[in-house]
């Protein structure tokens, strides 16, 4: 069966991280994968930079060379027909979607985001976020962004991340999860973590072990 | 009353951006008015999905002479209201400024730099350094606080409101498209639990009672007849301004106490290089220290004269092509010391680029 999700949150939060991860992930299993960059509002921290890198590890990647949109700000970004059209792809499809302001709205731009029976839309969470700090928070966040599917924990401070953080969003999150009647996918680490948290976390999820790429990819 | 938008202390993740929206909800601002420009957008977006929470407002203005004279106008009106913009943005924003330190109307403005002149690049500079601290017909009467980092965005960004409404003086944030879209933790707190008391903001004219009978008239001017009228008005701002001056400087320095063979003057950004750049300096045998002022605008100028005294030569560091360099010739004007400069106009300064460089020139 073919696997398509889509992963979306607050700067910050960690959806391009996770989303390379799970596309990564399939392909060791040795499934066609597409990645697709839908960030369309930001310049910065996008997959762009990292395309070379990912077609290296051998996935497909539909994203503007970071030269083809050099001068464009956060008011001239453009979608390109692969992109339109990136739902129509063998193989499994993940896409990296664009932060909150326009939440999951850029899928309306994909042809046949709206009636694919495959996608899946996964939201990356980080308690570290302010406006995604409690269960309230949280709730009302997800409800703001139209259908959604699971929540993934992804609570960090970047170089000062702590247990701590991981399973207190794992707490928080999971409680979001009850009230929103979602399923939480699981709590994403670091690897430098991996030996404290052990397989599950605190509130029960599986715990999903991540490879860093966004620090190289400033621009 | 809405609910307070920042509650105790917390850690938290953020790009610098979003530092600023939070500090001003913080400090309590009434209203943004704004302009979309890269890199400052983010400021104006985060404030828009905070705003309706927290009871805040927000008007998107037709452009940056209008954000500017719509944010005066609100602060007349006794409003805490304050605007962000860049590059092009900023230029626009001088005539409102202007105005600002001739009629002291208090004003925060936050100006994430971006790469000049002109549209330049929408990504990083230290280019607005003259012009944020002398833009507009005036006589630079404003202060300028360069920072460095997401803890200097919020501490500084509410500061930067009671600097503002206190002296009554153009107050800038000088941020960059660095800092504007890194991603950085901080901790963020809601300033009347750490004693910060936010200076009330009240309206400057349509006061009760009769004008020249219950209360004096209050005449708000940037127009003045004759020269020696204008001489008057100017002299005391500048009076106000220097007196003002040694209240409101603030810097910080590493490693400046003993001799040193070198002197890094360096601001914003840039200072974290400079900060970096030293035990890598240590490493190699070179006696170095760090002076960054924390204002551009007015110039922490003693701190720096001794700072120098102490060091051989200095060496100013920045990502521009001389503004901070100039500011600096000016601040120790007559000292003998040799003043060597890395300018990077637009583009970023590593450590290594800053201990490869005084190698070179030692």
């Amino acid at each position: 069966m073919r696997i398509v999700e889509a992963f979306i949150g607050e700067y910050a939060s960690g959806k391009s991280e996770n989303a390379i991860n799970r596309a990564l992930e399939l392909l060791r299993r040795n499934r066609q994968v597409t990645i697709v960059d839908l960030d369309t509002v930001e310049p910065f921290y996008t997959l762009r930079p990292l395309k070379k890198k990912l077609e290296q590890l051998g996935l497909r990647v539909i994203a503007w060379d970071p030269a083809e949109t050099t001068g464009l700000g956060e008011a001239g970004s453009l979608i390109n027909q692969q992109m339109i059209w990136a739902l129509r792809n063998e193989g499994d499809i993940i896409l990296d979607i664009g932060y909150g302001a326009h939440g999951a709205r850029i899928l309306n731009l994909v042809e046949g985001a709206q009636d694919d029976p495959d996608l899946r839309l996964l939201v990356v969470v980080n308690i570290a976020r302010p406006m995604t700090a409690s269960v309230e928070d949280i709730v009302q966040y997800v409800q703001g962004l139209g259908t959604v599917h699971g929540l993934i924990n992804n609570s960090h401070l970047g170089n000062e991340t702590t247990l701590d953080i991981i399973q207190d969003g794992a707490v928080m999150v999971t409680e979001a999860a009850r009230i929103l009647q979602l399923p939480v996918i699981y709590t994403a680490v670091a690897r430098e973590f991996a030996h404290l948290i052990g397989p599950h976390d605190k509130a029960g999820n599986p715990v999903k072990i991540i490879e860093l790429f966004m620090h190289e990819a400033y621009w | 009353m809405k609910e307070k938008p920042v509650k105790g202390e917390r850690r938290v993740f953020m790009t610098g951006n979003e530092v600023c929206a939070w500090a001003a909800l913080a400090a309590d601002a009434d209203i943004m008015f704004g302009y979309p420009i890269t890199p400052q957008t983010d400021i104006m977006q985060y404030w828009t999905r905070l705003a309706p929470k927290y009871g805040k407002k927000f008007l998107q203005t037709e452009d940056e002479i209008s954000a500017g004279f719509t944010t005066l106008g609100a602060v007349i009106a006794g409003k805490r209201a304050f605007s962000a913009t860049t590059g092009p943005g900023n230029v626009l924003f001088q005539e409102p400024m202007s105005m600002a330190e001739m009629m002291r109307i208090p004003v925060v403005l936050i100006i994430p730099m971006r790469g000049g002149p002109s549209t330049a690049t929408v990504i990083y500079s230290q280019q607005e350094v003259t012009m944020t601290a002398f833009g507009g017909n005036g006589e630079g009467f404003r202060v300028v606080y360069s920072t460095a980092g997401h803890q200097d965005l919020y501490d500084y960004t509410i500061k930067a409101f009671n600097t503002a409404w206190k002296y009554r003086f153009p107050t800038f944030v000088l941020s960059d498209g660095y800092q504007g879209k890194m991603r950085e933790s901080l901790t963020i707190y809601d300033p009347a639990e750490r004693g910060i008391e936010m200076v009330k903001a009240e309206p400057m004219l349509g006061l009760p009672g009769i004008p020249g009978v219950d209360r004096p008239t209050r005449h708000l001017r940037n127009t003045y007849n004759t020269e020696e009228e204008l001489y008057e008005v100017v002299m005391q701002i500048a009076r106000d301004f220097e007196k003002a001056a040694p209240e409101i400087v603030e810097w910080q320095d590493f490693d400046t106490d003993s001799e040193m063979d070198v002197l890094i003057l360096a601001h914003g950004v840039v200072s974290r290089a400079a900060q970096g750049a030293l035990p890598l300096l240590k490493n190699e045998g070179i006696k170095a220290g760090h002076f960054r002022p924390i204002t551009l605008r007015p110039m922490p100028e003693e701190q720096m004269r001794a700072a120098a005294a102490r060091a051989n030569r200095v060496v100013v560091v920045e990502s521009a092509y001389g503004q901070f360099l100039k500011l600096v010739k000016e601040t120790l004007y007559g000292m003998d010391k040799p003043i060597d400069a890395i300018l990077r106009p637009g583009v970023g300064i590593t450590a290594e680029e800053i201990v490869a460089e005084i190698k070179e020139r030692r």
